[in-house]
């Protein structure tokens, strides 16, 4: 077929889409990769200038708040607010029945409708959630009067003088509890809590050949208890209006969806709407979409009250009420699996029950990782009593906790070790490491194998061979039993961010990146800097992104989804690379008899290839292209400023992306268990992480440390606890909900491994979710391998030890 | 008429009188030339070198009069009530939970956040940036400030002094690791290291 004359648009979409193969770096890296690079946020953030959403007041700004639900499942039947309004520095109230809210439901989420459907509750929330409404699905649940006064502590107190007559409904707070058929029903239009969704049996092969096939059978049961991503900076939002323009500072993950949600439900055009999204204190997806009042309800209510009063209006949640939005793994399974004595395995079988869900069946992993022929997975999804389950760093959870468990359920029971039995059934989607091997060729990857390079750095890094030893063997001089465990998992490469942004060089010279983003701590804007430095050939220092001070359509993809480098790295390189043509264009008029294809850029300083001597500074070119001027000059000339596109592909399976995951990483941990009280020290963690390039090293290591942290802390100690007779939350502060401090988690050693094997930007994958995701699990292994007794409820705590102990006792 | 007779206190001895008439006799009596008493609330701090005399609510935290009154963002609130030291500032050499102390417990007290540190160019401001303390930075000035006052007091931590020092700090993104490095050299760039 003739080759299409492709238009400007498609053009443009044509070069943003993700290409299958091995990305080849044509640039010299220089800052590409360099260690000690000085990182952009670091000082603002050191000093105590940068500037939070929490941080921002505006002159006459007003204070709202809004009630919460005293109740797990209740209905208000009456409010009196004549009590609160009264209250002297009370502006305004909105009320449940208020004409603006009454019956107006949020968005949901953005998906599209076909997500927010009541069937497929569970996704953002409950079925149907008004941004305002008078039915409460669990305690604590934002709903009924939103109040703004002078200050926080009037509309507090004006919280506190509304008269609330609650109907009581009949609650449930387990998963499988609620789907007995005596339990109570949730949902009035519903016969039974069961939320329908799709993929609820994923099954390939057949596990009953596979079983059959086996030499050894493994059964076991295991539950992951409900925990939070409890952000360090607190939810708000500053609104105001201009007009019929509106002007808001948020806390947001992705502040341009979040201007799309608004804009949708307000009717405020898009382009009457600027969005800033300051510094942001944590992410993690939970300031994604529950967190935020399900789907930007705070946006929402925040809007109307500065309209109504003709203030500006900031909304905000304190700790306590800001306790929900739990990670989408309270989950329960069965599992049953099938290996031959070698280790390999042949079949995996698991029914999970999740609680107010949307999330990642637990199978994936095997599909997507192994060469598992036989998997079946049948999950169900209960409507509960708790407030919304999301993403928190990451959906994956699920995945790779069946994944850890049932690889060293396997290793344990066959006596092998575990690191033997990861590279026995290494491989994807049915095939085995033969076939990613003769992948790799054929698109042009080295044919790294790299799970067994990760594991070979691992055990070096912590001894595996001296300490590795069977379970609950090996007493240490303090009394402590000893333990240590291993798990493995590929790289988050299955990214399928977009984004879009612009390089521009300023008359000075100096490089300016467009595209609006939320910095949530991951470190991007140095990367980025990085990034267009090498590509265009000019200093680090000289170039800069000033990302929320901007409001103007650029938006490079959100860090989310492990898709931020991956993504903005090919929107930059490839902006770069136009706007270093443009440049060289212009150049080329400064120079005698030279085109632009003759000359090159290093160092900020433009050259001739054949005679580098002869030499342009940036500014001498570009002093005169002009984005505006006053001056009404024939010799000015357009701006050097280029744009791009890029879509980093799809998520999914390999077979139907064409992107197997190649890089793999592999992690250690070491534990000390206390036979008396039931305490575990996690003494050392080894993370192996084959991040195919490391742009910046420090900040990868970071990502490491910070996901062992976060991993730990959810293993060790982060659970949430209901009453059962009130279903009240009871530890909403972060005494009494335990994440890790430094003392929780012995030295981390951290392997970077770069086999250039990611499909980034140059051999890239994603690594901020998945440490945090995968380490978790790596806890029961090792206390098993300490007491050699299996505890397969997390978060593994003191009392949980000590029982297991005690059964072991009574066995002897 | 009870009601009326408190019109007329006495704003330095605080009697009450039933006229303005006979408070103003009473008071040329018994308080001539003695300068106003300070009213309730007045409090004298010193504030990163610089002195200040505010009125403030029985109510407000000092973490509310830094940050919301004073314009001095740089500490933060993160857990919202003592359990986190994102908070942390240094009142009269120790480090404390602003969000935890009364503004008006602070009369005559010297207290030090985050941007007198940084205006004076502290070592640890360096050492954080350049072994990438931060993610997300929320919680950083309260370690910064936890730590500034554990170098203060002893000017050559261990690698223990420096980890029981910060652990009562939480960072949610899990920058652990990379304080101790940091502290560390700041406290060896101070000793002239
Ligand atoms: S905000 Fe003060 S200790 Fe957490
Ligand atoms: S850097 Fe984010 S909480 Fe510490």
């Amino acid at each position: 077929m003739a080759n299409k004359v492709l238009g400007d648009y498609k053009k443009l979409e044509a070069e943003g889409r993700y290409q299958v193969g091995a990305d080849v770096p044509k640039v010299t890296f220089r800052e590409i990769g360099k260690r000690g690079i000085h990182r952009l946020d670091g000082y603002e953030k050191a000093s105590g200038q940068a500037i939070y959403t929490r941080d921002i007041q505006l002159p006459g700004m007003l204070y709202a708040r809004v009630l919460m639900s005293p109740y797990p499942h209740a209905r208000i039947q009456k409010m009196e607010t004549g009590e609160a309004e009264a209250l002297p520095g009370v502006r305004a109230i909105i009320r449940y029945d208020d004409v603006e809210v009454k019956d107006r439901m949020l968005n949901g989420c953005y998906f599209g409708p076909e997500w927010v459907a009541p069937r497929l509750a569970g996704w953002a929330l409950k079925p149907v959630h008004p941004v305002l409404g008078d039915q409460a699905w669990y305690e604590g649940q934002p709903l009924g009067a939103v109040v703004a006064a002078d200050s926080e502590d009037i509309a507090h107190r004006a919280l506190r003088l509304l008269k609330v007559e609650w109907e009581e409904l009949p609650f449930v707070l387990d998963q499988e509890e609620a789907l007995k058929p005596d339990a109570p029903i949730l949902r009035p239009e519903a016969d039974n809590n069961l939320i329908e969704r799709p993929g609820e049996t994923i099954e390939k092969g057949d596990v009953e050949r596979g079983f059959r096939e086996a030499d050894k059978i493994i059964e076991f049961r295991a539950k992951r208890n409900a925990h939070l991503w409890a952000g360090a900076e607190l939810p708000s939002v500053v609104v105001r209006w201009r007009g019929d323009n509106l002007e808001l500072s948020v806390h947001e993950q992705q502040p341009y969806h979040a201007k799309m949600l608004l804009s949708e439900w307000l009717k405020v055009p898009m382009n009457k709407i600027t969005m800033h999204s300051p510094y942001q204190g944590c992410a993690f997806g939970g300031r994604g979409n529950p967190a935020n009042n399900s789907e930007n309800g705070m946006n929402i209510l925040a809007a109307l009250l500065a309209r109504r009063t003709g203030r500006p209006v900031k909304l905000l949640y304190d700790r306590r009420e800001y306790f929900y939005g739990e990670s989408g793994d309270m989950m329960v399974g069965d599992f049953k699996v099938g290996a031959k004595n070698d280790g390999t395995i042949t079949a995996v079988q698991m029914k999970n029950v999740f609680a107010v869900y949307m999330g990642t069946p637990g199978i994936d992993h095997f599909v997507e990782n192994t060469k598992i022929s036989n998997l079946l997975c049948k999950t169900s999804t209960a409507d509960v009593s708790k407030g919304p389950a999301w993403w928190c760093r990451c959906e994956q959870l699920p995945n790779t906790f069946c994944f850890t468990l049932v690889f060293d359920h396997v290793a344990a029971e066959l006596g092998l070790d575990p690191t033997e039995v990861a590279l026995k059934n290494d491989g994807f989607e049915d095939y085995d490491t033969t076939e990613l091997s003769k992948y790799k060729r054929e698109h042009g990857f080295p044919d790294r194998d790299s799970l067994r390079e990760c594991i070979g750095a691992g055990k070096k890094a912590i001894g595996w061979a001296e300490k590795w030893h069977p379970p609950g063997t090996k007493k240490l001089p303090n009394g402590k039993m000893h333990g240590m465990a291993f798990t493995w998992n590929h790289e988050w490469d299955d990214t399928r961010g977009t984004g879009s942004g612009a390089v521009m060089i300023e008359n000075d010279g100096t490089v300016s990146i467009i595209g609006q983003q939320s910095d949530i701590g991951v470190n991007p804007w140095t990367t980025y800097c990085q990034i267009v430095a090498d590509e265009l050939g000019v200093r680090y220092e000289d170039v800069n992104i000033k990302p929320f001070t901007l409001d103007h359509g650029y938006a490079l993809m959100s860090p989310d989804g492990s898709a931020n480098l991956c993504t903005n790295g090919e929107v930059l390189r490839k902006a770069s690379q136009k706007a270093k043509k443009m440049l060289l264009e212009l150049a080329a008029d400064k120079f005698d008899g030279v085109t632009a294809e003759e000359l090159d850029m290093k160092d900020s300083v433009i050259y001739v290839k054949a005679a580098p001597e002869e030499q342009r500074t940036i500014v001498e070119i570009v002093a005169r292209a002009m984005p505006m001027s006053a001056s009404v000059a024939l010799w000015t000339k357009p701006p050097v400023v280029a744009s791009a596109w890029h879509n980093q592909g799809l998520w999914g399976r390999a077979l139907e992306t064409g992107r197997p995951h190649l890089c793999r990483q592999a992690h250690f941990m070491e534990v000390e268990v206390d036979t008396g009280t039931g305490e575990i020290e996690v003494t050392k963690v080894v993370n192996v992480n084959d991040v195919g390039k490391a742009v910046s090293p420090e900040t990868v290591e970071g990502q490491m440390y910070g996901g062992t942290y976060m991993g730990v802390g959810r293993a060790l100690t982060e659970e949430m606890v209901w009453d059962e007779n009130t279903g009240v939350l009871l530890n909403r502060n972060l005494l009494d909900y335990k994440y890790a401090t430094m003392l929780d988690c012995g030295p981390i050693e951290t392997v970077i491994k770069e086999t250039g094997m990611g499909h980034g930007p140059y051999g890239a994958v994603g690594v901020a979710e998945d440490i945090a995701t995968v380490v978790p699990a790596l806890l029961g292994p090792a206390v098993y391998n300490a007491i050699g007794e299996w505890i397969d409820e997390y978060p593994i705590t003191a009392d949980k030890v000590l029982k297991a102990l005690g059964k072991s006792q009574e066995r002897d | 008429m009870k009601d009326d007779k408190s019109r007329c206190s006495c704003p330095y001895c605080s009697n009450t009188f039933d006229t303005v008439k006979e408070l103003r006799s009473h008071m040329m009596a018994e308080h001539k030339g003695q300068p106003l008493p300070a009213p309730e609330g007045l409090i004298k701090i010193t504030v990163n070198g610089e002195s200040y005399e505010l009125q403030v609510k029985p109510n407000w935290t000092l973490y509310y009069l830094l940050h919301d009154k004073m314009g001095l963002t740089g500490a933060k609130m993160f857990c919202d009530r003592g359990a986190c030291g994102s908070c942390t500032v240094i009142m009269d050499g120790s480090p404390i939970l602003s969000c935890m102390t009364l503004a008006m417990e602070c009369d005559g007290k010297t207290i030090e956040t985050i941007e007198g540190i940084a205006t004076a160019n502290h070592p640890l401001i360096d050492a954080y940036v350049k072994h990438h303390c931060m993610q997300c930075g929320y919680c950083t000035p309260g370690f910064i400030m936890t730590a500034k006052a554990l170098l203060d007091r002893n000017p050559n931590p261990t690698e223990i002094d420096v980890k029981e020092n910060l652990a009562g700090n939480l960072c949610r993104c899990g920058t652990y690791p990379q304080h101790l490095k940091a502290v560390l050299e700041a406290a060896e760039n101070l000793r002239g290291g």
